[in-house]
């Protein structure tokens, strides 16, 4: 019966999925019944039938004999831990630190990149940089969309802070201006109420509102009394029309959308550019998107200079990238940071585990002379890995819970519904993933080695093998190696990161406090009184104690996300190295002195300059430089594209804005000092954080219903300007640190191993004339021997993943040959002090106790 | 005394049908996995009928328990298989038996007396 055949060796391959210790013992047996069963089944249905209860037979039976194997080695596991609980705390830690970070960095990359929007088919929707597509009204915008070539829907969208008034209390939150199909074009229903009507993004029917769930909770309590309501932006009554559905914050943590996009009555068209986004025709490839957009873009930017188009090429990318955009990158090498400091672990954790199984050498042994066969000492050895990872990832969970408080102060995600998250499927998924990838990373070396130990069979193929010995040396090597990538990248890190903090600023950080207004939608916005506003709220303040000095600018240093730019001309001639327009900061009188005196030459605006919008400037040291000499600038004129001549007074040193823009900065009279975003600065004397409250009061009390936001010290400012470049290079810096101390302690661990393992070798070899010197100097060879067996590959890899640190912090330059030459230096130092202090017992060892003993 | 008896293994009382099963079969005598299997499948009208992993998997957890053992009598060459294993009641595996009985006829009793016995008909 040729069936017979075939099925009885399908059920005994079947056999393969009872754990080890089962199949040892009932094999045979298991086969025979199934003969016997065979033999009583004549007839294609009675086989049928047999294997109908075969397969019910062995879905029971394989995951209870599974589990009474597993609870059986844990337990076994569990004896082996509490006798060694130095090493077992050490492997978890390691694992711990290791799988918790890597747990905590993919929550973010799957945040951000993983995670779909919560919009509709989120993959068809996209942003264009550099293409504007025609806006100057909204017919001129539909019919454009209407008519794309690969466009299914696009919206036009401003969006900035506005002054919510007609509730409680007057606060500063982000509202976007949209055409009228912003919310059926990203696929989103409000909850309750509707979205905007067809044509209501025309002047005169645009007083509406769609309000987030988040306000609508804290001003309305959920109530539906809502719709209907009047909330005001910047003092223009809007009427509320729907409620977004939770998590909708899209642009930029938006709380208040409406349809004025092509009035722009809330976001002045001189201060921000629109944004577009658009969906994808369904059944258009990206490819044939991206030519039909170029061609299109192509037509529209056909008037801009070649230079102007190759430095700001139009693109279109998906909504989801550009959402991520800025730290895509970073959040990716802190993966692969993450990932090597798992991968050390590992190597780390199964060089102790080797030393244990080696340990171990004669338990096997004698298991292996029982009866124990190889595959059923291996399955004892990785449920052992199983149960340390298993342990390490429960722990690693408040390790990543830890590491996403962390990134999400100095990396917030951009919208809501991108929350950084542990309890996520994909992320527990994953958790579990790599916590089963590290016990059979770690496991397998001491697991194939258990084999080796049962084909022998004999004490004498243990610890002191050869075999046992290179593969110890091999895990030291490959941690070395990876230690060396992180340590160099570090180095290089923390030295971009040295430079960032030393950057000369262009102004005295201590002492210095800061407080942003809006005079938007208040009694103070009509161009005429702004300045009058201004001025008695600085009055006020530089008659507090303790105030030397106070002013007022347009622009902030450390936080111009958006600035004013002109091009620039002195007496006429173009400077000597054009690279992009100038940026120019509107300031009241006293600012330089307030900020720290950086006056070069000349003097700063007068009180008289600034009430008459006089044509005068003060200029950086870079502007003055790109013409001749800083001192040579005063007295001259300098024009913005086609102005009137303005007189240059002064020259200071430029101020650090953070932006990437150029270093070319003129400073003007602010003469209507509410047009962008003006914050009062003032001077004192001690520390500045005690003033904060008076120098708030000061300014509220000239007018209550003005919102003031932002009132930190300039060091505060500071502090979140470099909370991200902090955080990455801490971050690798710790990751290195970590890296050095598991590399040291493995090489320690392995030298001082064979040292207990050879002390028979080693007095015979000191009964026979060598000195103990001697034999710690060829233990030394040795160490370095494998420290410098992974510097090479680990130099490499150094120098390979330097390219991509500039993406952490602006500045990093990829690694060089020296720094990966200090780095393999400092490890060499390092594990010979931990190979001499391993061997100082070789000293110490008395020769005939020695021989005695074995 | 049944309560007593029961008291003596805790851990073990009740007894699962199968190892119960398994028990009364061996009770009259040793047995191999498949007569074993067959025996039960009778006695119960072919509605416990044990596949080869559950059968061993009880035989194991028996053996651990004590409550079998394997025997090393083996019939005549001709008609012996290796393979096949031969297993027999320990007295501790007895005492359970008798405990169980006792506590199953303990519970018909009150069964009967709070239901009355149901008359076949």
């Amino acid at each position: 019966m040729p069936d017979a055949g075939v099925s009885f060796r399908f059920y005994r391959w079947l056999l393969r999925l009872y754990p080890a210790g089962f199949r040892e013992n009932y094999a045979a047996s298991l086969e025979r019944q199934f003969l016997d069963e065979l033999s009583d089944s004549s007839g294609r249905f009675a086989l049928v039938m047999l294997w109908i209860r075969i397969f019910r037979d062995l879905s029971i039976s394989v995951p209870v004999q599974a589990a009474r194997e597993v609870m059986r080695d844990s337990r076994h596991a569990l004896r082996l831990w509490r006798r060694r609980p130095l090493h077992t705390g050490f492997a978890i830690g390691a694992l711990a630190i290791g799988i918790g970070a890597n747990t905590g960095v993919f929550s973010v990359v799957n945040a951000l990149l993983l995670r779909s929007l919560p919009f509709r088919d989120p993959d068809r929707l996209i942003v264009t940089h550099i293409f504007i597509p025609p806006s100057g009204s909204a017919k001129q915008f539909h019919d454009w969309r209407q008519q794309s070539s690969y466009l299914e829907d696009a919206a036009i969208i401003a969006h900035g802070d506005v002054n919510l008034g007609g509730t409680r209390e007057s606060a500063r939150v982000h509202l976007a201006e949209t055409s009228w199909n912003f919310f059926s074009m990203l696929g989103v229903q409000p909850v309750t109420g509707r979205a905007f009507f067809r044509d209501e993004d025309t002047p005169g029917k645009n007083a509406v509102a769609v309000i987030s769930y988040g306000l609508w909770q804290q001003l309305f309590a959920g109530s539906r009394s809502a719709l209907g309501a009047t909330i005001r932006a910047n003092g223009t009554p809007l009427m509320i029309i729907g409620v977004a559905p939770p998590g909708m914050d899209y642009p930029g943590k938006t709380v208040l959308w409406t349809p004025s996009a092509f009035a722009r009555d809330f976001i002045p068209h001189t201060a921000f550019l629109a944004e577009f986004t658009g969906r994808l025709k369904p059944g258009i490839t990206w490819a044939q998107a991206s030519e039909a957009f170029m061609v299109e873009a192509d037509r529209q930017s056909a008037k801009h200079s070649k230079a102007n188009r190759a430095k700001y090429p139009p693109r279109m990318i998906r909504l989801q990238d550009e959402l991520a955009g800025p730290v895509k990158m970073a959040s990716l090498i802190l993966m692969a940071g993450v990932v090597l400091i798992l991968l050390i672990a590992c190597s780390n954790v199964a060089n102790l585990l080797m030393a244990r199984t080696a340990d171990r050498a004669t338990e096997l042994s004698i298991r292996s002379a029982l009866g124990a066969s190889r595959a059923r000492l291996s399955q004892q050895l990785l449920t052992e890995s199983l149960l340390l990872s298993l342990v390490a990832s429960v722990a690693g969970l408040l390790v990543a819970h830890g590491t996403i408080l962390l990134v999400e102060k100095v990396q917030p995600a951009p919208l809501g519904s991108q929350a950084y998250s542990i309890l996520d499927g994909r992320v527990l998924l994953f958790c579990v993933a790599i916590s089963v990838l590290s016990a059979l990373l770690f496991g397998m070396v001491p697991s194939l080695y258990a084999g080796r130990v049962h084909n022998f069979g004999t004490r004498s193929s243990s610890a002191m093998s050869p075999g046992s010995r290179r593969i110890r040396e091999a895990l030291v090597a490959a941690q070395v190696m990876l230690t060396i990538v992180l340590l160099a990248g570090s180095v290089s890190l923390g030295r971009a990161f040295f430079n960032l903090m030393h950057t000369e600023r262009g102004f005295n950080t201590p002492g210095l406090i800061t407080a942003s207004i809006s005079l938007d939608g208040s009694m103070h916005q009509p161009y005429d009184r702004q300045l009058p506003y201004f001025e008695q709220a600085l009055a006020r303040v530089r008659r507090l104690p303790g105030v030397r000095q106070a002013s007022a600018t347009e622009f902030l240093p450390l936080d111009a996300t958006v600035f004013l730019g002109a091009p620039y001309t002195m007496d006429g001639a173009a400077p000597k190295d054009f690279r992009d327009f100038a940026m120019l900061v509107p300031v009241l009188p006293h600012y330089f002195e307030t900020m720290g005196d950086r006056i070069l030459h000349g003097r700063e605006f007068t009180d008289q300059e600034v009430s008459s919008n006089a044509s005068v400037a003060v200029v950086n040291e870079q502007f003055a430089n790109e013409f001749g000499t800083a001192r040579d600038a005063i007295g001259h004129q300098l024009r913005l594209g086609n102005t009137p001549p303005i007189k240059i007074i002064g020259v200071v040193k430029g101020m650090d804005y953070m932006a990437d823009a150029n270093p070319v900065q003129i400073f003007l009279p602010a003469h209507s000092p509410s047009s962008y975003f003006p914050s009062i600065v003032v001077r004192v004397d001690g520390d500045a954080k005690d003033h904060l409250s008076m120098v708030r009061d000061a300014i509220r009390s000239v007018d209550p219903q003005v919102p003031l936001f932002g009132v930190k010290t300039m060091e505060q400012r500071l502090d979140d300007a470099l909370a991200r470049p902090k955080f990455y290079s801490t971050t690798l810096i710790f990751f290195a640190a970590f890296a050095v101390l598991l590399a040291v302690m493995g090489i320690y661990g392995a030298v001082s191993y064979a040292v207990t393992q050879r002390t028979h070798e080693m007095g015979v070899r000191l009964a026979l004339g060598t000195t103990a010197g001697r034999l710690r100097s060829v233990l030394l060879g040795q160490g370095l021997a494998t420290v410098a067996a992974g510097a090479v590959p680990g130099v490499a890899g150094a120098l390979l993943s330097g390219r991509y640190l500039e993406s952490l912090i602006a500045g990093a330059r990829s690694v060089s040959v020296s720094t990966c030459v200090v780095s393999v230096m400092f490890i060499a130092a390092i594990a010979a002090a931990g190979v001499w202090g391993a061997t100082r017992r070789i000293a110490r060892l008395d020769i005939m106790e020695t021989l005695r003993a074995d | 005394m049944p309560s007593k008896d029961r008291s003596d293994f805790p851990d073990v009382t009740h007894l699962s049908p199968v190892v119960f099963h398994i028990l009364l079969s061996l009770g009259e005598g040793e047995r191999h996995g498949y007569a074993l299997k067959r025996e039960i499948a009778l006695r119960t009208g072919g509605k416990l009928k044990l596949g080869p992993g559950v059968l061993y998997g009880s035989i194991n957890k028996m053996l651990e328990q004590g409550l079998i053992e394997e025997s090393d009598e083996r019939p005549d060459a001709h008609l012996d298989d290796e393979r096949r294993r031969y297993y027999r009641i320990t007295p501790r595996g007895r005492k359970m038996a008798q405990a169980e009985a006792a506590r199953m006829r303990d519970l018909v009793q009150l069964a009967a007396a709070r239901f009355g016995v149901a008359r076949h008909a």
